[in-house]
């Protein structure tokens, strides 16, 4: 079969399937608000909260800026170095980013100075935890662009400058293009998170739609607050979408780096990351203290109330994460092997828009009789689940596919291999820990997802995030700590377990 | 044996024009060396012959069968009879020496344990056959290539500077088994190479490429003759 028949058999209606099935409910949503109603600059400057889009603005760029510089300073350190314990390192820097956003929050509800309610905190405290949270992106992020730099540039550099001057004047810049992405992507998702700002109390653009749309019934005021941010984002996104489509996220390569690293066992670089470490387990222990502190009965009862969300919870994370894998699969096969790219952009697309703007999209479209098989049953959470995630993995198992040179299937088209023999036997078992890693990450998102799931949720339907998002607007602070523990310890049994299954598998399908 | 005639082919590759109203044929059971500076259209010339990219305009004949005319591939690669060894070899890397040698007859219902075990023992690779690719050294990949390439009993052998990054020694090593090979089973040959030297001897014919245009075609006693400054630079 010719490539332009595949592009027009398989490729066009997979993407018009995308298109219909996640993205219209965007387009829909805009339209809705932009065209369908007169005096449009009114209605935009009546329903935007501008002193909130503004101070959210500063925030979510503060964190992104905060969160890239440490994240490449750690990018740096865990990937261009030889220092000790560089994996364990590794493995604690990516916990923040594995786990829900709400457990880091409920965890630094009270610790410090945090625990008081000054208003000028409120800022600092948003803009602590989401670096903790983001920063490991960054880290991921410029870690793999060090380890696209050849030794040679950096021993060209060493010949002429001193070793820190080389840093920040060559290898700086050349990962420019990766500390850039970082930025935006951060600024994106911390300008979108809906579970930090809400478990602080604070006041944020997406507190507000959710408010506005799920307590005061303000639907026009939601939407056109939603507009407005995915407008936001959009055009951030516009600006550096070439980079962004082919970001790696995860790069689970079998090959090997020529990149140079450095010898450095420094006390005090292993003091810093000591430090960022105590700043990841902290919140645990403190979890732990206030679930015991006062009724130690507060755990059982946290695991009683939690309990019944698991079954539901796990279920609809791992068919999320199937399809989230399937999706990614093929978009990434179009983009990397058929040049074509349009599946991959829809995807960003649902991906990069604010979870609370997604939800209120998927309402908007799908809350019509028509669709009732869909929107009163948990296939909503699952559109939400695929629409918010398949662009990482299509991204990871793009990457994957990068690695494995055309000319390996060549070859067997060149020997009358079939094409489906050269998938399954060739292909798959090379893209094995990539698409390992990319069901990890889907799965662990998806079960851990708020701002869509919060919104589209059917009746009956119990989710863990759910669950303590609701249950803790009334229950005492040390049952939303206990509950929050409880899902902490499941995440991390869960990490743990996974990424043990992920390193024996890259042992056993690496071949270099 | 094939004959191989491309007739006024026109090819472009990400923008960029690589032939233009190109034309050559290519006699059966000779060897041809092609040479010329990088993105001289060396290797697009192999993967339009081999059916792995489609020509914008013209026609490729193989044995007077049309294989591919316009953006159509009218034979598809894998009932051309050629056998391709690729400049970055393609070897499959989680299948072992046997299994990359095997693994096309499997697929391909021709089953044939001997064959795969008459190339092992030809080609010096039989001690090596439970070896993964990334467990041999640059020669004995070299070898693999060749082995896997040549076990379906190709008419055509195309290679794309399969042996740029070998020793000298190991070269003349690989080039001899598979000079041997080729007499033996008379498939023809084309070889991409930036070092003509190392081949001269074997070669009936040379072609000298420079920017999508063909220079020159003529027997190696006969180029080195040429007092072109440009085809001088390459011997």
């Amino acid at each position: 079969m010719g490539r332009k028949s595949i592009k027009y058999r398989f490729a066009y209606p997979f993407a018009i399937g995308l298109f219909l099935v996640f993205v219209l409910p965007v387009f829909f949503l805009a339209y809705t608000y932009l065209f369908k109603k007169e005096e449009l600059s009114i209605q935009l400057i009546e329903h935007i909260h501008f002193t909130l889009l503004i101070k959210s603005i500063i925030l979510s760029g503060t964190t992104a800026l905060v969160a890239t510089s440490i994240g490449a300073f750690f990018g740096f350190l865990l990937y261009k170095t030889t220092i000790r314990f560089r994996s364990f390192y590794h493995f604690i820097l990516l916990i923040p980013l594995l786990l829900p956003p709400y457990v880091i929050a409920v965890a630094w509800k009270d610790v410090w100075i945090f625990g008081t309610n000054h208003s000028y905190l409120t800022m600092v405290k948003l803009v602590f935890v989401q670096t903790l949270i983001y920063f490991p992106l960054a880290t991921l992020i410029s870690g793999n662009a060090f380890l696209q730099i050849n030794q040679s540039i950096d021993e060209a550099g060493l010949m002429l400058m001193p070793f820190k001057k080389m840093i920040f004047k060559i290898l700086l810049p050349l990962i420019r293009p990766a500390l850039s992405i970082s930025f935006i992507l951060i600024f994106i998702f911390s300008i979108g998170d809906f579970s930090v700002p809400a478990f602080f109390g604070i006041k944020t653009i997406t507190t507000e739609i959710f408010t506005q749309f799920s307590a005061f019934y303000n639907y026009q005021t939601a939407i056109g607050e939603s507009v407005i941010l995915m407008l936001i984002v959009l055009s951030v996104l516009f600006f550096e979408r070439n980079y962004l489509s082919d970001l790696p996220f995860l790069s689970v390569s079998s090959k090997g780096s020529k990149s140079k690293n450095y010898p450095l066992n420094s006390i005090r670089i292993h003091l810093v990351f000591w430090i960022v470490i105590m700043l990841i387990i902290t919140p645990m222990g403190v979890l732990l203290r206030q679930s015991v502190s006062g009724n130690s009965q507060y755990i059982i009862k946290a695991v009683q109330m939690v309990l019944p969300g698991f079954g539901q919870s796990f279920l609809w994370a791992f068919l999320g994460a199937v399809f989230i894998n399937i999706i990614g699969f093929i978009a990434a096969y179009f983009k990397e092997r058929r040049h074509f790219s349009l599946p991959s952009s829809l995807l960003l697309m649902t991906f990069i828009i604010p979870s609370i703007v997604y939800g209120i999209s998927l309402i908007g479209f799908y809350n019509r009789p028509v669709f009732n098989f869909l929107y009163g049953t948990p296939l909503i959470i699952l559109i939400g689940y695929i629409g918010s995630f398949s662009f990482i993995a299509s991204r990871i198992i793009g990457h994957a596919f990068q690695q494995i040179p055309i000319s390996i299937e060549e070859v067997a088209a060149m020997m009358g291999i079939k094409p489906f023999d050269v998938y399954k036997k060739i292909i798959f078992p090379l893209l094995i820990p990539s698409l390992f890693a990319s069901f990890v990450i889907a799965f662990i998102l998806s079960i851990n997802e708020l701002g869509v799931t919060i919104l589209v949720y059917p009746p009956g339907t119990k989710l863990i995030p759910i669950r303590l998002f609701t249950l803790s607007a009334n229950a005492p602070l040390a049952l939303t700590s206990s509950m929050t523990f409880v899902i902490l310890m499941v995440n991390l049994i869960l990490i743990i377990l996974l990424y043990g299954i992920g390193k024996q598998l890259l042992k056993k399908y690496t071949y270099a | 044996m094939p004959d191989i005639r491309l007739e006024h082919i026109d090819f472009s590759f990400r923008d960029k024009t690589i032939f233009s109203d190109f034309s050559y044929h290519f006699k059966p059971e000779k060897t041809y060396g092609i040479i010329g500076p990088t993105g001289c259209g060396k290797t697009s010339l192999l993967r339009l012959i081999a059916g792995l990219e489609t020509p914008d305009t013209g026609s490729i004949f193989i044995d007077d069968k049309l294989v591919s005319q316009g953006n159509k591939i009218i034979i598809p690669p894998y009932q051309r009879s050629i056998g391709f060894v690729f400049q970055d070899l393609a070897l499959w890397p989680h299948f072992n020496v046997y299994k990359n040698i095997a693994f096309a007859l499997k697929s391909t219902g021709k089953e044939n344990e001997q064959a795969v075990k008459d190339l092992l023992e030809r080609l010096n690779l039989e001690a090596h056959s439970h070896q993964y690719p990334h467990q041999l050294s640059g020669g004995q990949k070299q070898l693999l290539a060749l082995a896997r390439a040549l076990v379906l009993k190709p008419n055509l052998l195309l290679l794309d500077e399969p042996m740029s990054n070998l020793d000298v020694p190991i070269k003349k090593e690989i080039l001899s088994h598979l000079f041997q090979l080729q007499e033996e089973a008379r498939f023809s040959m084309l070889f991409v190479t930036h070092d003509i030297r190392e081949i001269l001897a074997k070669i009936d014919t040379i072609l000298v490429l420079e920017k999508g245009k063909l220079l020159f075609s003529q027997k190696p006693e006969e180029l080195i003759k040429i007092k072109h400054p440009f085809v001088q630079s390459f011997f």
